[in-house]
This record gives C-alpha cells, sequence and structure tokens, in this order.
C-alpha cells in the first residue's frame, strides 16, 4: 500500500487544488454550523472541525432528488430520464464514523435484489478521503461499539492520521491511488507507521461512551411487544431531526411535482419519526403513535439491519445525541434495552 | 436563580397523591451536561426527579395540548356516561402560560382539564448562544451560580456570564411570571427589560428591500424542512398541517428554495397574534435559521394594529378571533 507524509498546514492546499479539477465537498464553516459543502472560491475548507453538522450521506443520496422527467403531450407521455452531471467526485475529510455509514448504505442500495442506480453511479464516481480522529472529537462519539473505530480504513480510499508533526496518508483503494498525485512525493516511513499505530490504541481507549449495540438484538428478537416502548416516545417532538441528521437513516418518499404539462419525479428524504410516514390513502396509520415509530427505529438499526445484512445500522457519530431537541438519547435506550 | 427544586417536588407530590392530576410535565435534568430536558411524572417516586432552572428550554404547553387531545381521542369510542376526564399537571412559567391561554380561548379544552404550576422565570440559557461563546467547544460537564455559568469543556475551563448567554426572547420577555396558575411556586421574578423589545426589529425595517429579501433567502436556506419548529411550537397544533396536505398540495416536500420559502411564510402568519416568543421554535432548529425576526415583526404589528399581545391575558381575545369596530382597516384600500 502507498503511504505518504504530508506537511500539516499543506491539506487545506491539496483540497483546493483538487478543486480546480474534480468536485470537492469539503467541511466548511457557514455561520455557526460546519457543513460538507462543494468547494468554491468562497467555500474554503476547514479541516479543524469537530464533525460536520449534516451527514456527507447527501452527496450520494441528496435530501432531494429527481428521478425523471416527465411532458404530457397530445400523442401520450413523453419520458426523460435525468441526466447525472455529477463528475468525478471527491469527499475530503470525512470522519471514519460517517465513512463506515457509506459502508452500510451501500448493503442497501448496491445489493444483489436491487441496484438503485443514482445512488451508485454518484457512490462510483466519488473518491472518499477519511480524516481519522487521532483525538475523538465529543464525549458522545461511540463507533467503539457500532464496529468502528476513531482511526480505521473502513469505507475509505484514502486515509489520513494527524500523527503529530505530520498527516500520515495511506492509499486504501486503487481509486484512492488515483489521486495519489496531490499528495508530494514524501514516502512514509516505518517510524510514522509505529506512530500511526500508538495514536490508533490511544484513541481508542478515549472513547468513553459505550453502548451494549450488540447485545441487545436477541432481547429486540423477542420483545416487539413490550411494555418498555411506551416509556420512550412521551416528550418526542417526530420533528425527525435525528434521522435527518443520522449518516445511516436513508427512507425516502417519491411524489411527483407538475406544473402544467411538464412534470417531475423527485425522491425526498422521509422519517420514521413522521406521522405521515406510515399513513395510507384510506387515512388508516399502522404505525398510530410516536410509540411505534420509535420502536422501528430502534428496530431497524438493532434488528432488522443485522436480519438483513448483518450489521447494525448506527456508526456510534452522537449526531442525533447531540441534535435532538428534547434529549432523547439513543445511547440510553439501548442501554435500558439490554436491562430488560 | 432562587433553587424552587424540593418545593416543586413536594407539590407535585402532593398532587398526584390527591389525585388533583394524572400527570405532571415537567423538566428533568437531562443526559448530557448542562441540560435539562421536559418529562412526564405519574407516580410520586418519578417526582424526585422534577428540577426547574436556567437550562429548560421548551414550552411544555405543546405537551398539554397533545396530552389532552391523544386522551379525547382514547375516549371517542367510549359511551358518554363512562368517559373519563384527565387531568394535566404543568410547571409553567411565563411564555407557557400564555401558550396555555390560548388554547384556552381557541378552546382546545378547558380550564378545569389542566393544573397549572406557576413558576418563576428569570430567562434560560441558549444553547446556541452558549455553544458560540465556548467557541464550539463541547460542553463536559458545569454548574450555575450566582449569574455565572461555569463550564468544563474540551478546550478548557470556562466561565461565563449567564446573561451573555441568556435566550434573545428572555431578554425581553414582559411576561416572565405566570399570568394564570392554580398554585405558584418561589417568590416573582424581578421583571426583565421588555422596552427594547423591538429594537432590533426596527434596525431590521429601516434595510432597504433588497437587503430584507438578501436575508430572508440566506436564512431560509439553511433550512432543512425538517419541521422541527412547527413540531414544538405550542401553537402549531393542527391535526394536519398544510405543509402535509397533498389534495390540493400547498408547498412540494423536496428542497426547492421556493417552496421552503413558502412553507415558512405560511407557517409564519399562522402566527399571527398566537406567537408568544417562547424561543422553543428557534432553540429545535439543528441549522440556527432565524425564525424570530420575522416572528417579531409580525408581533410588533399586532400590537400596533390592534393593540394586542397573544396570550397576554384571558379577556384580551386573539384579534384574528374577535371582530371590532376600531379594527384598522386602511390597509385594504393602501396596501
Ligand atoms: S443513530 Fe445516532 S449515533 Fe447512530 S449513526 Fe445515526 S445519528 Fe449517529
Ligand atoms: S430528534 Fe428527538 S424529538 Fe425529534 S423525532 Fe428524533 S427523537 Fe423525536
Ligand atoms: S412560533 Fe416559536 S416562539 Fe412563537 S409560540 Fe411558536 S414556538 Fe414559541
Ligand atoms: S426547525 Fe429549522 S431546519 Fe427544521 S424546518 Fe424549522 S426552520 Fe427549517
Amino acid at each position: 500500500m502507498e503511504k505518504r507524509l504530508i506537511k500539516k498546514d499543506a491539506l487545506v492546499g491539496i483540497a483546493k487544488k483538487m478543486a480546480e479539477e474534480l468536485t470537492v465537498w469539503a467541511p466548511v464553516k457557514k455561520e455557526d454550523n460546519v457543513l460538507f459543502t462543494p468547494l468554491t472560491k468562497d467555500a474554503e475548507p476547514f479541516f479543524a472541525y469537530l464533525n460536520s453538522k449534516n451527514a456527507p450521506k447527501q452527496v450520494f443520496f441528496p435530501h432531494t432528488e429527481t428521478l425523471m422527467k416527465y411532458t404530457r403531450t397530445p400523442k401520450g407521455m413523453v419520458f426523460s430520464a435525468e441526466e447525472n452531471k455529477a463528475g468525478k467526485t471527491v469527499l475530503f475529510g470525512v470522519r471514519p464514523c460517517d465513512a463506515h455509514s457509506f459502508v452500510l448504505l451501500d448493503m442497501l442500495f448496491d445489493q444483489e435484489k436491487y441496484k438503485d442506480q443514482y445512488y451508485i453511479t454518484k457512490r462510483n464516481n466519488t473518491t472518499v478521503i477519511t480524516l481519522a480522529c487521532a483525538e475523538p472529537p465529543y464525549a458522545t462519539c461511540f463507533c467503539t461499539s457500532v464496529d468502528g473505530e476513531p482511526v480505521s480504513a473502513d469505507g475509505a480510499d484514502i486515509v489520513l492520521t494527524d500523527i503529530g508533526s505530520e498527516y500520515l496518508a495511506e492509499f486504501i483503494t486503487p481509486k484512492g491511488e488515483k489521486l495519489a498525485k496531490y499528495f508530494g512525493e514524501t514516502k512514509a516511513d516505518a517510524v510514522a507507521e509505529t506512530k500511526k499505530k500508538e495514536i490508533a490504541e490511544k484513541a481508542k481507549k478515549a472513547i468513553k461512551s459505550k453502548i451494549p449495540a450488540h447485545e441487545v438484538k436477541p432481547i429486540l428478537d423477542n420483545n416487539f411487544e413490550h411494555p418498555f416502548w411506551a416509556t420512550i416516545h412521551g416528550k418526542c417532538l417526530a420533528c425527525g431531526t435525528c434521522t435527518y441528521m443520522c449518516p445511516t437513516c436513508h427512507c425516502f418518499d417519491i411524489s411527483d411535482e407538475a406544473k402544467a404539462s411538464d412534470g417531475v419525479r423527485i425522491r425526498s428524504w422521509d422519517s420514521c419519526m413522521f406521522p405521515l410516514f406510515t399513513k395510507e390513502t384510506s387515512g388508516h396509520n399502522p404505525r398510530i403513535s410516536q410509540k411505534e415509530r420509535w420502536r422501528q427505529r430502534v428496530m431497524h438499526k438493532f434488528k432488522y439491519y443485522v436480519d438483513n445484512f448483518n450489521a447494525i445500522a448506527c456508526v456510534g457519530c452522537g449526531r442525533c445525541v447531540m441534535s435532538c431537541p428534547v434529549n432523547i438519547d439513543i445511547r440510553k435506550i439501548i442501554e435500558d434495552i439490554s436491562k430488560l | 436563580m432562587e433553587n424552587i427544586d424540593t418545593k416543586l417536588r413536594e407539590v407535585a407530590k402532593r398532587l398526584l397523591l390527591e389525585k388533583k392530576v394524572d400527570v405532571i410535565i415537567g423538566y428533568e435534568k437531562g443526559t448530557l451536561p448542562m441540560t435539562a430536558t421536559p418529562c412526564f411524572v405519574s407516580t410520586e417516586a418519578e417526582a424526585d426527579k422534577l428540577v426547574f432552572n436556567d437550562l429548560c428550554t421548551q414550552n411544555l404547553a405543546k405537551f398539554v395540548h397533545d396530552l389532552i387531545t391523544n386522551h379525547k381521542n382514547s375516549q371517542k369510542r367510549v359511551k358518554p356516561e363512562d368517559r373519563k376526564k384527565k387531568i394535566i399537571g404543568v410547571v409553567a412559567r411565563g411564555c407557557t402560560t400564555r401558550s396555555l391561554i390560548i388554547h384556552l380561548q381557541e378552546r382546545q379544552y378547558g380550564r378545569d382539564e389542566v393544573y397549572i404550576i406557576g413558576v418563576p422565570c428569570e430567562g434560560y440559557v441558549d444553547r446556541k448562544n452558549l455553544a458560540k461563546s465556548l467557541q464550539q467547544a463541547e460542553i463536559l460537564d458545569g454548574t450555575i451560580e450566582g449569574g455565572q455559568l461555569k463550564i468544563k469543556t474540551a478546550a478548557g475551563d470556562k466561565t461565563v456570564a449567564f446573561k451573555d448567554v441568556i435566550a434573545p426572547n428572555c431578554v425581553v420577555c414582559r411576561f416572565n411570571n405566570p399570568i394564570i396558575s392554580d398554585i405558584m411556586i418561589g417568590s416573582p421574578a424581578p421583571a426583565m427589560n421588555p422596552d427594547n423589545e423591538y429594537s432590533k426589529i426596527n434596525e431590521f425595517e429601516k434595510k432597504s428591500i433588497e437587503e430584507r429579501w438578501a436575508y430572508f433567502t440566506k436564512e431560509m436556506e439553511k433550512c432543512i424542512r425538517c419541521n422541527a419548529c412547527r413540531q414544538a411550537c405550542p401553537s402549531c397544533y393542527c391535526p394536519t398541517c398544510f405543509v402535509e396536505q397533498s389534495q390540493p398540495q400547498w408547498v412540494g416536500i423536496g428542497e426547492d428554495k421556493t417552496d421552503t420559502q413558502v412553507f415558512q411564510c405560511m407557517r409564519l402568519y399562522h402566527m399571527v397574534g398566537r406567537c408568544v416568543d417562547c424561543g422553543s421554535c428557534i432553540s429545535v432548529c439543528p441549522m440556527g435559521v432565524d425564525l424570530r425576526n420575522y416572528l417579531k415583526k409580525i408581533d410588533k404589528d399586532c400590537v400596533e394594529l390592534f393593540g394586542s399581545r397573544a396570550g397576554s391575558s384571558m379577556e384580551d381575545m386573539p384579534p384574528l378571533g374577535k371582530y371590532s369596530e376600531q379594527d384598522k382597516e386602511d390597509f385594504i384600500f393602501n396596501p
């Protein structure tokens, strides 16, 4: 595997250089938020960030996406595919938990039974550059409980690790190697590698928040009906913030928007927290209250995904924990379930 | 601020014991450092978690409406003579009681269905303001004493003055003590500074149309249409919001700029004479959209045109809910 060393202050320059030729999404400071945004002249990368407010999943699975267009003509409907304008793209400076989320999303959008071309095209076009967490950014991070690590190559094409004086750049995949030319010529030595290993161990130990994510699976298997489910949701606002911020939540809605005889079919994010999510045309709603909706959120992440893909659909980023306006803490819920 | 937790818990226990209420909506300590979160207390033992302090943000009237509506729906199929009444207790500061008044004026439930435990309020900490003054460093622990927040952050210890991080709506609050209550806990809080209530709006009004439009566009671009603002608002209680109606569809559900602007404009106009400036919508917004600028402008217009402040008394009916010959109508001819 190709490994190089780059100077600490060179990172911004590298991202900007890439942005001259490719579409580069990187963390950008916008007022009080750090958001993944395509770099432009007015959008400078900001790598001294903890983690981005929004999850980078939007690069592959945007909030709103046109699936196709149609026009009503006297001779009938004429359909046209939405051409994919996304050329070569780089996702620069993703945290390892978020890179892990791409692996989880791949299991769903790119599987044997079903291939989502909209997602796959963007995914194949994109090179993921991970900025490892030499120091875990938040006390709420719990990646180690859900098969992740603060310094990890999961889902990454290139991994950058802060080893003190420099960044160690590891080119994990051929896709990553193609971008090697941007990273200078300094080859990494064995010292750098040892240092990285130390840092990785230290970072892993620094994760203090732990949840029994694997332990709850057999309990969930047997407790679809349990009085516990009535104790979580009382204060839930059904706002969907948790799912919109979550890197692994991927439920969507499809709707048509028509103007006169022209229309577009769009796919947009939806949320199991919204009452409308399961409401049927008849007016009947099988998930009648927030209780059933919260059970679905827990079940989907910690049981159904495990049943379907043998993976937990949570990467421990803590975004839902920090963004929930009424402090519903998934860590506590999993903890409580493990004690049922 | 005076610690009223012990008194609050005593009162809550007594109310539950005497069956004066079925459940009490209050606040408890959150799982994240320096937070408080809404909670529901229906047994005496649970009452021991109740707190009321400068970290309590959410307007609890929203939950009163939710609980009563759910209860009424559950009674629909019960014979009228067998229907049970449910009494909701609520820990309420000034703005919460204003929202309760709005519910009562809009005949959402009867005065006998809610038991108001009034608490004095000196304002709450604005989390976004606090995060800003800590340069977004994560809060690991902290205390509030004597108007000072002593905070342990990932970037070291910091002391912040409460007055520097108090929510902007609290600074100018006119009704920080409960307007109506069944029992009061603690002594009334000192008055805030309502004289400057509209100073920011006055400044904003002086800007050109282009500048105002640019600001509106910039703010609305941040919105991700999660609907948290609507969900947190006690005045947003329609069983089906216009956003979710599909026949006809009033606004698209996607990220289209205009749809977002229309959604926000429509919600804002549904707040005429109904927004109590509790700040709940602003505090829950994950993206930090400046909704207050517009809500406050609408409030100012209501005061100037109709002399009405939302939920300020049981007698003063909301301007859109009453007819008065003195109502201004010149705008009809001269927009
Ligand atoms: S469930 Fe919460 S902690 Fe887990 S991946 Fe989603 S936002 Fe992150
Ligand atoms: S963010 Fe919190 S309040 Fe909003 S839907 Fe999720 S759990 Fe409920
Ligand atoms: S619009 Fe916002 S500030 Fe006004 S009452 Fe609703 S939640 Fe409170
Ligand atoms: S809470 Fe904020 S982001 Fe969500 S819909 Fe309201 S304004 Fe938009």
